[in-house]
């Protein structure tokens, strides 16, 4: 592998990349399926896709088995941070959070924050032993 | 100055008091209530209250056409002001009409703006769900169609991993999807994440996304309004409220939620952004809440105080404003102010959810078992319809050919097991690919000849000696055949031959033991240091210890555990195996552990099952888990029993009385404390009684009390055994001779059966 940065992934191999990254070190044939899952796909496309990514530098291949499995060859984080170069992703994503709703708001806990949930889950724990 | 511009501006005035009233309305509703969901309901009308207010005014002002000439109804000009209070207005350098002409254009922009971000909001939205997400793994859709069969929903859900998401969100209304981050699947325990899922599902039930969009585009529109911007926090914050109320009436379990939620903001899946202010979030408010603690400051005091200052502000520019005016009453607006629709709405929202039963709080603890059992029972449903179709088959097939005969069995293999401890893999293979009878006889003669400590040894293993007959002093062997007689004679049992047992071989191979510390009924144990300390009660097991053992060491302990008490000793490395008490919790941890890949397991031998030998066999492995889960429970009762067991024979000098293998009651007697008394019986019992008198016939203590069916509920085949023990305390014993007579009462046909035990107390 090229110790240089791989370049910034396309939308199709972000895909792939997240495949990867939820189940780890996987064959060709895992990856096709997770992704057929959600739309029609080839498997051949997916397969000439990854050796493209690999070429790039962007996925590690073991080929000491038959079937060779893929790795994302850096970390989410590290490509989430790269991609937050992107103006227009960091755009896009930062508004979309206003209109998600979920568990937790687009707001971070701060540390002390923190520190008193820990506190609060400590004592309830405590009293309830 | 556009008519249209002022009929705006003088909106967006009157809206700010409208806006101030509502606030004040909601205000006080929040002060009264606590319940998550007339709050937001509350808070809900409150919003549409604002922006009804907004539109009923313009619609009041707005520019007519009046015969052909555009006029407003309200149409406070500079001229008709300074008309009236001449001098007053004329000092004035600055009057609030004077920013009117301004007001529209600035909050068209402001609006433009506004809604511009929420086209961009909704744009990135959509993104998040097509850009770099994949399907989570097939398990957690599994799990995600149950918890939304425990809400209740029809509705399919989509779940998906992000790599952009730092939180688990919901996107969309007609299609929902739920994202989660990458790797937060894997990361949290399943618990926890199953609970955040249901949290994210209540939002879908609840329909919150598409509130969410409405109420940023109602955001974007009163922009300019403080009021409006509290009173949409307190829409989100209620609604967070509401789901965590749902996720804990579904779930059951508030501290498992409330240490989810923790670990959520504790370990953000998060890129790297701005750092956001510290203050202002309000997760610990809601932890507490779920927590069910005492809050800190009233959250409503503070909009009550700014909404009372806003209304009282407004009033008195309004009655500034409309005092000149005296001379047109027909231009003072009559609005219909929000509170009293609000008040409406609001006692009708709040009978909804008395009318609504709360789905009942479920029990926490083993709760996962239940559901893969009832998962099993349905996986042995669909096994008995495979099993159909596959009778079928084979009886289309009948003319087949069935099952070959079994071979006869070989003459020399017995000899070939009788040595397999001794004889090495050379020789059993040599052994093997001999042709005749008589390389057979010949090779047996060589074997002990080899080993015959009388005969020169050879180097090579190839050169067998060639000694005709077989020495008949032949120690080696004599010695390897008393032994093989000693182990028969004394480890054997119903099914097994004292050779194939682990105390057998242990002694064939090492020959007796130095040492022998036998403890054949178990019982109370103090445990070494090095196995945990402690006192603990244990099977029947047995140690032993070789001085010296070739090739293995010096002081070499073999232990021997009975755990079964068959009188089979199973050969054990692991100290614990004796160990009654962490056995016990051993298997019921393992088999809760065990559980959800075994039910996987089954679930895709399901798939691929055909013949009727396959079925049959698969069938039994599932009625062996379905058999195995049940005891679970009775297990831990066990291990209570142990403790109390442990308890008695704590006293020094107790007596361990048995009535023999072939009766039915033990009883054990501590001296001084109490008694306990283990009957293994096999009918339903509901009382025991147990009376013990002195020798001179003089009672000492009777006892009595209630069982309870330790198998109560469990259905007939799940293997549980009714076994009752019970604890009676005894005063204390003067030394001699008791009789202790047991009266058991059968629930079924309602008879007694009584037991007698005669014990002495030294």
């Amino acid at each position: 592998m090229s110790s240089e940065n791989p370049p910034r992934p396309t939308d199709a191999e972000l895909e792939i990349l997240t495949v990867l990254w939820s189940r780890g070190p996987t064959t060709v044939r895992e990856v096709h399926e997770t992704i057929a899952g959600r739309r029609p796909t080839q498997y051949t496309t997916v397969l000439k896709q990854l050796q493209v990514m690999a070429e790039k530098g962007l996925v590690k291949r073991d080929e000491n088995q038959r079937a060779h499995i893929y790795e994302a060859a850096r970390p989410r984080e590290w490509t989430q941070r790269q991609l937050a170069g992107d103006i227009l992703q960091r755009a896009f994503n930062g508004s979309a959070r206003s209109l998600m709703v979920g568990a937790l708001s687009s707001r971070k806990a701060s540390k002390q924050e923190l520190a008193e949930l820990r506190a609060l889950l400590d004592e309830y724990e405590r009293k309830t032993r | 100055m556009n008519v249209l511009d002022q009929a705006i501006g003088w909106t967006l005035l009157h809206s700010l008091w409208e806006g101030a009233a509502a606030a004040l309305a909601l205000a006080i509703v929040l002060g009264v209530t606590r319940s998550s969901r007339i709050r937001y309901a509350a808070a809900c009308v409150a919003m549409l209250a604002v922006l009804a207010g907004f539109g009923v005014t313009f619609y009041r002002l707005r520019p007519r056409h009046d015969g052909g000439r555009m006029i407003v109804r309200i149409l406070p000009s500079a001229v008709n002001f300074t008309a009236d209070d001449g001098p007053v207005a004329m000092t004035h350098t600055w009057d609030a009409t004077d920013l009117l002409p301004w007001l529209a254009p600035l909050w068209m922009a402001g609006v433009l703006l506004f809604q511009l971000r929420c086209l961009a909001s909704w744009i990135g939205a959509a993104r998040l769900r097509r850009i770099g997400v994949c399907g989570a793994p097939d398990a957690w859709f599994e799990r995600l169609d149950a918890l939304r069969l425990r809400l209740r929903m029809t509705r399919s859900v989509a779940l998906l991993e992000s790599c952009f998401a730092e939180v688990p969100a919901v996107i969309g209304h007609l299609r929902p999807v739920i994202l989660v981050p990458v790797g937060l699947l894997a990361g949290l325990p399943a618990g926890q994440v199953e609970a955040i899922l249901l949290h994210e599902l209540a939002h879908i039930r609840r329909g919150d996304y598409l509130v969410n969009l409405m109420q940023t585009v109602v955001e974007g529109l009163l922009f300019y309004h403080p009021a409006v911007w509290w009173i949409s926090t307190v829409i989100r914050a209620e609604r967070e409220n509401c789901c965590d109320d749902l996720v804990v009436a579904t779930s059951g379990d508030a501290h498992e939620y409330a240490t989810a939620l923790a670990a959520l903001a504790e370990n953000r899946w998060t890129m790297r952004e701005p750092a956001l202010a510290a203050t202002g979030g309000n997760l610990v408010k809601r932890i507490r809440r779920l927590l069910a603690q005492p809050e800190g400051p009233r959250t409503a005091i503070a909009p009550v105080l700014s909404a009372g200052i806003l209304i009282v502000t407004c009033a008195v520019a309004l009655v500034a404003w409309q005092t000149p005016q005296r001379s047109a009453p027909a231009i003072v607006p009559v609005i219909p102010v929000t509170p009293a629709p609000a008040v409406e709405a609001f006692e009708q929202t709040q009978v909804t959810p008395m009318a609504r039963p709360i789905a009942p709080t479920r029990m926490v603890g083993l709760k996962a078992q239940p559901e893969a059992l009832e998962q099993l029972r349905d996986l042995m449903q669909k096994l008995e319809i495979k099993r159909g179709v596959s009778r079928f088959m084979l009886a289309l097939a009948q003319d087949n050919p069935s099952a070959q005969a079994n071979p006869a069995p070989w003459p020399y293999q017995k000899w070939l097991d009788e040595v397999s401890y001794i004889i090495t893999d050379a020789e059993r293979k040599a052994f093997k690919s001999l042709v005749t009878n008589d390389e057979r006889e010949m090779f047996i003669q060589q074997f002990w000849a080899r080993r015959d400590p009388a005969y020169p040894q050879t180097t090579a293993p190839e050169e067998y000696p060639t000694i005709p007959k077989g020495n008949p002093e032949n120690a080696y062997k004599k010695e390897f055949y008393r032994r093989i007689a000693y182990v028969n004679d004394r480890f054997a049992d119903k099914k097994v031959a004292g050779w194939k047992t682990d105390r057998g071989r242990i002694y064939i191979q090492y020959g007796p033991p130095n040492e022998i510390d036998s403890h054949p009924s178990g019982g109370k144990y103090e445990r070494p240091a090095e196995e945990g300390g402690g006192q603990t009660v244990t099977y029947p097991f047995e140690q032993w210890r070789y001085r010296q053992i070739d090739g293995i060491g010096a002081n070499v302990i073999f232990e021997f555990v009975d755990k079964a008490r068959t009188g089979e000793y199973k050969l054990t490395t692991d100290p614990a195996e004796k160990d009654m008490m962490k056995q016990q919790l051993r298997m019921v941890e393992k088999q809760l552990a065990a559980l959800p890949a075994q039910m996987k397991l089954l679930e895709s031998q399901l798939e691929i099952v055909n013949s009727q030998k396959e079925i049959e066999k698969l069938e039994q492995s599932m009625r062996a888990l379905l058999a195995s889960q049940a005891p679970i429970e009775q297990a831990q009762k066990q291990l209570e029993e142990l403790e109390k067991h442990l308890q008695v024979l704590e006293n020094p000098g107790a007596v361990f009385l048995s009535t023999g293998p072939g009766e039915k009651a033990v009883v054990v007697v501590g001296p001084d404390k109490a008694v306990l008394v283990t009957i293994p019986i096999d009918y339903d019992a509901t009382r025991i009684s147990t009376t013990v008198t002195s020798s001179e016939g003089k009672t000492v203590g009777t006892m009595g009390a209630p069982l309870t069916d330790p198998c109560e509920g469990k259905p007939a085949d799940s293997g549980c055994r009714n076994n009752y023990t019970k604890t009676f305390p005894l005063p204390p014993l003067p030394p001699g001779s008791y009789v202790m007579t047991t009266v058991v009462t059968d629930s079924n046909t309602w008879t007694e059966k009584t037991y007698v035990v005669n014990f002495t107390v030294n």
